[in-house]
């Protein structure tokens, strides 16, 4: 994806992102996604942990609020464009002057920042229901954090919907990329617990350089070395994502247009 | 004698054609991904998550109660959709239309997900002890089996009420992915029962799953059937509530729908 073309259209992206959360805020499994199952994972979470301390409460809150974030990116934003050729309006899309994916990006845009309630939900979860004390230790690298792991989400989204609707076979795998998710970015535990070698499979993954930046902020269990070196990583994998999202976006439209497949894209 | 037999084989049609329409859209990687390799990784984070909060001791309360859980994917997604498709399907008011014995049609929708579910949660047991190193060798394997077959009847109990209530809301994806994980909290397939809340504890004791982990659990750990036997019936209790609850709602959606004229939007 251009970054000209957000530029450009800018105004266009916020005014999808705006219809997107209104429209989806009627359809229950988006609230599940980002409400229910998150919630469900931090009381989980808060029960399973409650012996290492109070301390690791807000390491949960962080840590359930990005399950909320991944299973919204794999699911909602997954499903952007497959959503929009179920409603027959993808036709129409893609014959705007409108670039497709300043749209797509709105759409992700939206999905990305109502996620981020499912954080919210699970500190006041933990904070009322549970009675711990939260106490965010960099408050303003944490706000950064959030900012760039945004970013970064919504970068690695604009390479999932093309992927899904290009390739279906990967789609059919969705159900099976939640949890393993969960697991390699070291959402709920560090990734030192599982085997070495899927360390490298963790250090490939956006979400992964997120829950480190955002554990760190809000724990104080990383220097501002390493809270900057992640968000780094998070920066480089934006600008590789957005790379092959363009070139995606191009053979999906080139497909829809010259072949005239886009009903079967 | 032939009423016996119409029945049986409406009961078996029902079965097998119900089961064959929900995956016909499926294709074999389909069923991979969502029926073996997603309980699979939800049973690694959970043994995981479990095993950094108990300092690595403790992995196989995690890996059982997580294997046993996955029975609740074909229990309560499966039958509900079973039940539920004749509704998305428009099928409803043909089946409404004819004199089929409702009885088997209803529980005849289970019968495969019983099946599916039990074959799942041996396939995860296998699992745990390839990867976690849980031990059956002081384990009675036809008790843990009778175990597994109960438990999954009793969730598809369940299942065959969410199924119902998936007649007369649109919602019902919501009320199924809530069930599934609520499951989770309440079953003490992650959490001992005993360190809920009281309230809690009181809840998990109406729900399916729960004694079916508890049993698993000691039939394990190399305790013997005569211990289980109790907590194997109040389990198959619980099922058959569950499944008659399902079943009288089933037969009163019907009645409803035919006096008011409302099948479509029952």
């Amino acid at each position: 994806m251009k970054l000209k073309n957000l530029i450009t259209y800018w105004r266009t992206a916020l005014t999808v992102a705006e219809i997107t959360l209104r429209h989806q805020w009627n359809d229950s499994f988006i609230l599940f996604a980002i409400l229910v199952q998150p919630m469900i994972i931090a009381i989980l979470a808060l029960f399973m942990l409650r012996d290492l301390g109070g301390e690791y409460a807000m390491f949960v809150v962080v840590g359930s609020g990005l399950t909320g974030l991944w299973s919204s990116l794999l699911f909602i934003s997954g499903n952007s464009i497959n959503n929009e050729r179920r409603q027959g309006t993808l036709e129409s899309l893609v014959a705007l002057p409108t670039p497709f994916e300043v749209i797509i990006f709105g759409k992700n845009l939206a999905n990305v920042v109502q996620s981020l309630i499912s954080m919210s939900s699970s500190y006041i979860l933990a904070a009322l229901l549970f009675g711990y004390t939260l106490k965010m230790v960099s408050p303003l690298l944490f706000v950064g954090s959030v900012i760039i792991s945004i970013f970064a989400f919504i970068s690695f989204g604009l390479v999932i919907a093309p992927l899904f609707i290009i390739y279906r076979g990967i789609q059919q795998w969705q159900n099976a990329m939640e949890f393993p998710v969960y697991i390699l970015a070291g959402f709920l535990f560090p990734i030192a617990m599982l085997p070495n070698w899927t360390t490298p499979i963790s250090y490939v993954l956006p979400p992964y350089w997120a829950a480190r930046a955002l554990h760190e902020t809000s724990t104080g269990t990383g220097d501002t070395e390493k809270i900057f070196f992640a968000w780094s990583m998070m920066l480089l994998f934006s600008v590789i994502d957005l790379f092959i999202a363009s070139k995606l976006f191009k053979f999906m439209l080139y497909k829809a247009r010259v072949d005239a497949t886009l009903e079967t894209v | 004698m032939k009423t016996i037999n119409n029945n049986l084989r409406l009961f078996w049609q029902g079965t097998v054609l119900s089961y064959v329409a929900l995956f016909a859209w499926f294709r074999p990687v389909t069923y991979i991904a969502s029926k073996i390799l997603m309980p699979l990784a939800q049973m690694i984070f959970f043994t995981f998550l479990g095993s950094y909060a108990s300092g690595g001791s403790n992995v196989d309360f995690y890996v059982i109660g997580n294997a046993i859980q996955i029975t609740a994917v074909s229990g309560i997604f499966g039958v509900t959709m079973s039940i539920g498709g004749d509704r998305w399907a428009g099928t409803l008011a043909y089946l409404f239309g004819t004199p089929a014995n409702r009885m088997m049609m209803f529980f005849g929708r289970a019968f495969m997900h019983v099946i599916d579910g039990a074959f799942g949660v041996v396939i995860a047991l296998t699992w745990g002890a390839l990867l976690f190193g849980v031990d059956f060798s002081q384990t009675n394997l036809s008790a843990l089996g009778l175990t597994i077959l109960v438990t999954t009847i009793s969730t598809c109990g369940l299942g065959l009420l969410m199924g119902c209530l998936s007649l007369i809301t649109a919602n019902v994806m919501f009320v199924n992915n809530t069930v599934y994980f609520l499951l989770l909290i309440f079953s003490g397939a992650n959490i001992a029962i005993d360190t809920l809340p009281n309230w809690m504890q009181a809840f998990s004791q109406i729900l399916p799953l729960t004694r079916g982990i508890a049993s698993a659990r000691i039939l394990i750990a190399g305790g013997s059937f005569a211990e289980v036997v109790p907590l194997l019936t109040s389990e198959a209790g619980i099922g058959i509530i569950y499944g008659w609850l399902g079943y009288f709602l089933f037969k009163w959606f019907e009645v409803q729908a035919k006096r008011k004229g409302s099948l479509e939007t029952v």
